[in-house]
């Protein structure tokens, strides 16, 4: 931390980047983004140039801010959680997960077995989407073009099984407090299964094309390395971290939602660059695939919802016949419930490391204070670090290993 | 010089640079369908048949679209700058050969449009020239990423024009002339790609760098410049720019074909001369397929990389080449000229293997 | 007057007044590629003169490599691109009377040189300038020492300039 500082005399009180050294001609200034192809979105670099190295990079964030803190404070604790899927979109249903778990270590709720192993299979799944997300677009960065595609193929076959969970393909918010929104339909398991089949094969199709290509190396090799006491200072989680030399993973750390079930590794390399995290989250992919494969395999019978009718609402046959029922529904949708005064902070591992969320009762049926720790918005406080004396062609590269979805940032 | 031999060169040199014109139309078409089967899409399948009139859709869009030119550009420069471009690219082919002589209404007629005894230098030479299209649109614009693009340009294609160079002179000591009439001819017993196996993997590799294409598709890399030196045009003029990097993939491979693969001969050639240009076409559609496929598979090398490839890997290369066939012709044994150049190539690709391996291991960028 | 004559004299007056522009643009990279037209011109004379090889040389070199090196040079240095100052300083009538008398010197001594009189006799078809050139840069009685003697000191500059921009580190 200490040979890089942000020079924040580059910068004028409104924040634009200027320097002595560019003044007088030695540098130059370059504004990459907010509309760039590469910047995955709406980020905003402010670079200085020494001829194509990078002297100076500060990233200039909150193009996509949105507001979705404040705005979870304003709805009742269960219709907030449609809000949650927008944040990082390539991980709605992680999202999900994270919320609700936060709200039932709140509440005191307890979630069904089978609830808990298809919550698994669903987020593990999402983490392939999002991971071939990455891999598509960091090859597009590197201008391998081809690999974009090749991934969202697969992808497709991810966005069918979640379309076939929650009727959405993105935005399905089908992991609800107290379990899940409803049982999984009955060709889930065979579409599940059929994706393990297929989904090895184009692991190696993808390590055929990038693995052991000269020029994916040359771009890879050596960039942005990160080392193992910078991330730890800088608070970087997830495939950065563990390509650092860290085997720090939520999932097994502390586990949640019944991941000490499964048998599964956790990737890591030493190297900490950009190459080493292409490893890391090619090998997690493979990992992922075989917690599905095992949470698929015991997948117990049994209901999805709890049956605690003063925090979930009761399955719609039941309002037809129960006058409790009917009363509970009424009130949940109206009122929303009350959980007592306190604050609870749940986390996950997201495909991007450690997606918390902190909530605070207030005794009211809104929460008083949501606040998400998103591992984008850490990660992406090291680009600096990482940039500096590389090219702008390196951070393209860049960018895309950090894997940073912008919605994840400015929330 | 009579009238009706300056009749014969403008038809020609019309039917030349329509020929282009058209290729061009249906090479991007090419390049998309293929690109779109290698990338499991289906491709433009909307405007005619198989999408045949894409092309000509795309034409309209771009002939209606809005020109803009920035207000603080140099307005001239900006303007001339896709002319530059263009003009090179369609009259780099006027010293290749099509085919034989052919007899149509009576008249003799070859299928050339020049034969010059420096044909091979006049290549070299309009391919110099091709470079100040893309330098002057980069520094015209006024903008740093049409800058950049332009200052990579020019640093790439003047690297990469010493080893296309040296790859020219195999062909030429082979056949003792520098007129690709004469290279043509000389092949007839053996296409020079047997004897210079290298000498045409450099051509191909150093022609990619000097169109800009995948993997050294550099002035124009999408990810890092937007658009490199054509970030700031638009309509016909940006057109133009596209026009110039399609006919130029066609002219190298054009060029390729008539240097290493016998030109306009093949099978049947010497009894129908008219098949010379239908061989040729069909030459230069599998090198330009080549060209596309290279497109679909690998990453960009990164500028620096590209520069130290080309200076420390390809020119000495190229200059070796050049010194093995040399001694093949001198001491009459050409069939040692593959050998010793593909030895010297394997050596190399080792050698650096291994110094890359150690780059990599050493933790230095 | 035959097509080739009026052809050497349009190229002329182009060539004539792309040099006088080259002095007096205000814009380096004006003049840097009226520079260019210059050099194109020369290599028109060549093709005129039936020296095909020369234009495709002047055209590699001059046009392909040293006139894209000033361009190059011209993009990387800032802010120098437009001048403002001055064009001529007070002894502007000195240079004009020096290089009058040169251009009348030299006219003088061409018009007393017998080819400036005759017409050139055309080329023999059987002739092969190339292998002539050739053979006279690297036959032992030709200019062999010369020409390896100039490509002794391009090393030599070579050298020097990679010294002079060598950056320690």
């Amino acid at each position: 931390m200490d040979d890089y500082k942000i020079t924040t005399d580059a910068l004028d009180d409104v924040g634009h980047l200027i320097s002595e050294r560019a003044l007088k001609g030695e540098t130059v200034l370059l504004n990459m983004g907010p509309q760039h192809p590469s910047t995955h979105g709406v980020l905003r670099l402010l670079l200085e140039l020494d001829g194509e190295v990078v002297v100076n990079c500060i990233p200039d964030i909150g193009f996509l801010h949105t507001g979705i803190e404040k705005n979870m404070e304003t709805k009742t604790y269960e219709k907030a959680a449609v809000m949650t899927d927008r944040l990082d979109y390539l991980n709605t249903v992680g999202n999900n997960l994270v919320y609700c778990l936060a709200i039932e270590k709140l509440v005191g709720l307890d979630v069904p077995a089978r609830a808990q192993a298809l919550r698994v299979i669903l987020v593990e799944l999402q983490r392939i989407a999002s991971h071939l997300v990455w891999l598509g677009t960091h090859g597009l960065d590197l201008a391998a073009m081809s690999m974009f595609l090749y991934c969202f193929r697969e992808r497709e076959m991810i966005m069918d099984i979640m379309e076939m969970v929650g009727g959405q393909r993105m935005m399905a918010t089908c992991i609800r407090p107290g379990g899940m929104w409803r049982d999984v339909p009955a060709g889930f398991e065979e579409a599940v299964r059929q994706f393990i089949r297929i989904f090895p094969k184009r692991i190696k199709e993808y390590e055929n094309l990038l693995t052991r290509n000269p020029l994916f190396l040359e771009r890879t090799k050596n960039i942005g390395i990160l080392s193992k006491e910078d991330a730890l200072r800088w608070g970087v989680t997830g495939p950065m971290l563990r390509a650092s030399g860290v085997a720090h993973d939520l999932r097994k750390v502390r586990p949640y939602s019944g991941y000490e079930l499964y048998d599964f590794d956790i990737p890591t390399q030493s190297d900490g660059d950009t190459y080493a995290r292409y490893l890391v989250r090619m090998e997690e992919m493979r990992q992922s695939l075989r917690i599905i494969q095992q949470a698929l395999d015991k997948l117990p019978s049994g209901p999805v919802r709890s049956n605690n009718r003063k925090f979930v609402p009761p399955p719609r046959a039941e309002i037809g016949v129960s006058m409790e029922a009917l009363i509970h529904h009424f009130k949940l949708w109206t009122e929303g419930f009350t959980p007592t005064k306190g604050a609870v902070y749940e986390a996950v591992e997201s495909p991007r490391g450690e997606l918390g969320v902190y909530l605070e009762s207030d005794g009211t049926p809104k929460p008083f204070r949501v606040h998400w720790r998103t591992p984008s918005f850490l990660n992406l406080q090291v680009l600096p670090l990482l940039a500096k004396g590389h090219l702008v062609a390196d951070l393209v590269a860049l960018i895309g290993t950090i894997d940073i979805v912008l919605g994840d940032v400015d929330r | 010089m009579t009238t009706g031999s300056v009749w014969e060169w403008i038809i020609k040199s019309v039917v030349i640079v329509f020929g282009l014109l058209t290729g061009f139309a249906y090479l991007t078409l090419l390049e998309r369908k293929v690109l779109a089967k290698i990338q499991v899409r289906i491709g433009p399948n909307r405007a005619g048949p198989m999408g045949l009139f894409q092309p000509l859709a795309d034409a309209i869009k771009l002939i209606f679209k809005e020109e803009i030119i920035p207000s603080r550009a140099d307005k001239i420069i900006f303007v001339l700058a896709p002319i530059i471009t263009v003009i090179p690219a369609l009259i780099i082919l006027g010293v290749l050969p099509f085919g034989g002589i052919i007899t149509l209404f009576g008249r003799q007629i070859s299928l050339s449009l020049a034969d010059l005894n420096v044909g091979v230098l006049y290549i070299t030479a309009i391919a110099s020239i091709s470079i100040y299209g893309i330098v002057l649109a980069g520094w015209s614009s006024n903008n740093k990423y049409a800058m950049l693009g332009g200052i990579r340009s020019s640093a790439q294609m003047i690297s990469y024009e010493l080893a296309l160079g040296l790859s020219f002179i195999g062909p030429i000591l082979l056949s003792g002339s520098m007129s690709l009439h004469d290279i043509v001819a000389a092949q007839k017993p053996l296409w020079f790609v047997v004897y210079q196996p290298v000498g045409a993997l450099i051509f191909w590799i150093a022609t990619l760098a000097e169109v800009n294409r995948a993997p050294f598709d550099m002035p124009e890399a999408e990810q890092e410049l937007t658009a490199g030196y054509h970030t700031e045009y638009s309509g016909m003029k940006f057109a133009l720019f596209f026009m110039a990097e399609y006919i130029k993939m066609i002219a190298v491979s054009a060029i390729a074909a008539t240097l290493f693969f016998g030109g306009y001969r093949f099978v049947l050639e010497d009894q129908y001369p008219i098949l010379g240009p239908v061989w040729l076409l069909g030459k230069v559609i599998v090198l330009l397929f080549g060209m596309i496929w290279v497109r679909a598979t690998l990453p960009r090398i990164r500028y620096d990389r590209l520069m130290a490839f080309g200076w420390k890997f390809l020119f000495p290369l190229a200059l070796a080449n050049v010194f093995f066939t040399a001694i093949g012709i001198v001491l009459e044994k050409l069939w040692l000229i593959p050998l010793l150049t593909i030895a010297v190539f394997l050596g190399a690709v080792v050698m650096v293997g291994i110094s890359e391996t150690r780059r990599w291991r050493s933790h230095v960028f | 007057m035959t097509p080739l004559q009026i052809i050497f004299i349009i190229v002329a007056v182009i060539t004539l007044f792309a040099a006088i522009k080259v002095v007096s643009s205000r814009n380096l990279v004006h003049a840097a590629l009226w520079l260019i037209l210059v050099l194109f011109g020369i290599a028109v004379f060549f093709v005129i003169l039936s020296a095909g090889f020369f234009a495709a040389a002047q055209v590699v070199i001059y046009i392909g490599a040293i006139a894209i090196l000033m361009i190059f040079t011209i993009m990387l240095t800032r802010r120098v691109a437009r001048d403002s100052g001055a064009q001529h300083n007070s002894n502007w009538w000195a240079a004009a009377v020096l290089s009058l008398l040169l251009f009348t010197g030299l006219s003088w001594i061409l018009s007393r040189w017998q080819g400036f009189q005759s017409t050139a006799q055309p080329m023999l078809e059987s002739a092969d300038p190339l292998r002539q050139l050739g053979e006279g840069l690297v036959a032992p009685g030709g200019y062999l020492i010369p020409f390896e003697v100039a490509s002794i000191l391009l090393v030599a500059a070579l050298i020097g300039a990679i010294t002079v921009a060598w950056e320690r580190k």
